[in-house]
């Protein structure tokens, strides 16, 4: 903290004090993550695509899945100032398609890490507080939904279920299997956290100062266990945008709804004349998934209290 | 003097999944008001297990089966668990043995202290809070407090943190203060300086003092009257001063010579073994197996606690005949 304030070194003593007792424990992270430049830019590019979602309804000069360019004589152009990123064989937009898939593989990458990181508090928390019995089955049903491999299982129930769901719900079901799946490594993490700091000399010691079971659980180890599930649940959203592309990419997906990994789909047997159709959503791809890794990391060192200068 | 704290038989044992662990089988305690007493053992011996019994905080899969605890004449052990919380904290109170791990990483020094005050006094306001958090620092001689409330442990030395340890203990004015080993992982000179505090606030905060502790150097120091505890059973009661000059058993003999002295040209001696596994404790008296005086009845019958001319309490079959060598 000494480095910091060094550029303007606070005249009194007293001054000092009440920027000392300011910083709470996220300014400080706050700040540590400022100072890490990759995590930096991953912020940076996460926030820009949080800002396209958002205004892709807007921005968008296209309705999503709209083949109108074919119509208009411009099927198969390469990226011109009508088309930025050219069209494809079929008549789509892709600048407008890639725009729509934005929210799309947000909406899935994010709803399915919360689905996944609240299973896997609750699972992971009940396994690590309870002893015996409860504990061995919800470890081995952790494990299960670890070991089998999810890609196939998710493929499967997608292509089961997308028959019986309304349209328009596609991409709600695959965000729900990707959670409902997903959520093993959450609950590792939070068991082995709780098993950790129940252990540790603090929460004792706050036991036996008069501490409240609720006080002790919200306020020393919950916040002491948050720090690599926020991480992790960052790392999380990434693999899930990936998994979503790879889903779509594969036919498996909703096909309703704009969504990268589809619009690479289209373009992947015109790839040798018509680059731009892979080529931006694959892109955008990178960048997304590269962007919540970078976060993620930076907030890996920036939440660890023993990093703390 | 008036009994402050009393322990009667207890047993608490763990119940694991290898057996029942069998930490304190038995054990009587008393502490007077105003009185500093000494917990003392080998790692294991079941001091600490004793100390978190009072406090009901043993933690899972351990239990206390038996016995009374007594505390200013009330039964702790009728206690609901709302009353107990009270207790804990305003009336007893405890240190822990490592000052690197007993603060919370995530709060500052100030927080800390200032939830324990909050904790006990409702209608006190953080600002309040925070100012009596300084005057504690300032009780356990930490410079600077208005600097160290705003600092996370992590900023502060191995000695700092004992001593915010030991003020946070006290934030509630307790009676009866449990310090587990305060002094380990602490460097020597500073080491010294926590006794030292820990003595001057047993006088100024007129309370009572339990030192559980290995060190036999810390309870000569430290303490008035001595419980040695061997495997969850007790050894030895006396005195201090007594139980340094006359051990009456054989353990509190081994304990003793284990101490290294300046003063002594000699090879330092060590208590050969180890602790017994308290699944299946040895038969009879419990440190048979590494007693350099056990005969045939040590292994067959348990020792009765019995009180010597010399006023300790013994549990040995041979205190009559053994002279032991004290210090």
């Amino acid at each position: 903290m000494e480095k910091d304030t060094k550029s303007d070194v606070p005249t009194t003593q007293e001054k000092k004090v009440t920027e000392r007792r300011e910083a709470s424990q996220w300014a400080v992270a706050w700040r540590r993550f400022k100072r890490n430049k990759a995590g930096l830019a991953g912020l940076f590019i996460v926030l820009f695509f949080v800002f396209i979602a958002i205004t892709s309804p807007w921005l968008a000069p296209y309705p999503p899945r709209s083949y109108q360019s074919l119509y208009e004589g411009d099927a198969g152009q390469s990226p011109s100032l009508k088309h930025p990123f050219g069209t494809s064989n079929s008549g789509l937009d892709v600048y407008s398609e890639v725009l729509h898939g934005t929210l799309g593989d947000m909406y899935v990458g994010v709803g399915a890490t919360a689905i996944a990181v609240i299973i896997g508090i609750v699972i992971g928390a009940a396994a690590g507080y309870s002893r015996g019995g409860l504990s061995d089955v919800l470890l081995m049903l952790s494990q299960i939904f670890y070991t089998i491999p999810l890609l196939p299982l998710i493929l499967l129930a997608a292509r089961v279920f997308l028959i019986l769901v309304a349209q328009g719900f596609g991409l709600t079901l695959i965000m729900l299997l990707l959670g409902v799946f997903g959520w093993s490594t959450i609950a590792f993490i939070v068991r082995g956290e709780i098993l950790r700091v129940r252990e540790l000399e603090y929460i004792q010691a706050s036991r036996a100062l008069g501490a409240s079971r609720s006080r002790i659980i919200f306020r020393h180890i919950v916040p002491n266990i948050l720090t690599p599930v926020i991480v992790t649940a960052t790392l999380l959203i990434a693999g899930n945008i990936l998994t979503e592309v790879v889903i779509s990419f594969l036919g498996f997906g909703d096909v309703n709804t704009s969504t990268w990994g589809l619009t690479i789909q289209e373009g992947v047997a015109y790839i040798r004349t018509q680059w731009w159709v892979c080529i931006f959503p694959g892109l955008a791809t990178l960048f997304a998934v590269l962007g919540f890794n970078l976060v993620g990391d930076g907030l890996s060192d920036a939440l660890n209290p023993r990093l703390r200068d | 003097m008036e009994t402050l704290l009393e322990i009667k038989g207890l047993k608490t044992y763990f119940f694991t999944e290898a057996g029942v662990v069998k930490a304190v089988d038995g054990v009587d305690f008393q502490v007077g008001k105003d009185e500093a007493v000494g917990l003392v053992g080998e790692s294991g011996s079941g001091k600490t297990v004793t100390g978190l019994s009072v406090f009901r905080i043993v933690p899972q899969p351990g239990k206390i089966i038996a016995g009374t605890i007594t505390y200013e004449g009330e039964d702790l052990l009728a206690k609901s668990d709302e009353e107990m919380r009270k207790i804990r904290g305003r009336k007893i109170s405890m240190t822990f043995q490592d000052p690197t791990t007993s603060l919370d990483p995530l709060y500052t020094v100030g927080d800390q202290l200032a939830e324990v005050i909050r904790e006990h006094q409702k209608n006190i306001s953080k600002k309040e809070a925070m100012e009596k958090a300084e005057k504690l620092l300032e009780m356990v001689r930490i410079s600077e407090p208005h600097l160290r409330v705003g600092e996370y442990p992590h900023e502060l030395s191995g000695g700092m943190k004992q001593r915010i340890a030991i003020a946070r203990a006290l934030a509630s004015g307790p009676s009866l203060l449990f310090a587990d080993e305060p002094t380990t992982n602490l460097d020597v000179t500073v080491q010294a300086q926590v006794l030292e505090l820990i003595k001057e606030l047993r006088e100024t905060q007129k309370m009572s003092l339990v030192m559980i502790t290995h060190d036999m150097g810390i309870v000569a120091e430290m303490t008035q009257r001595v419980e040695v505890l061997y495997a969850g059973m007790m050894a030895e009661v006396a005195e201090t001063h007594s139980l340094f000059k006359n051990p009456q058993h054989p353990y509190t003999e081994a304990l003793l010579q284990a101490v290294p002295r300046i003063d002594q040209r000699k090879t330092l001696r060590v208590i050969p073994g180890n602790i017994p596994n308290l699944i299946n404790p040895p038969s009879g008296c419990r440190f048979h197996p590494r007693c350099p005086y056990a005969k045939d009845i040590c292994s067959e019958k348990v020792p009765p606690l019995e009180l010597t001319d010399n006023g300790h309490l013994t549990a040995c079959h041979f205190w009559r005949s053994l002279s032991l060598t004290g210090t």
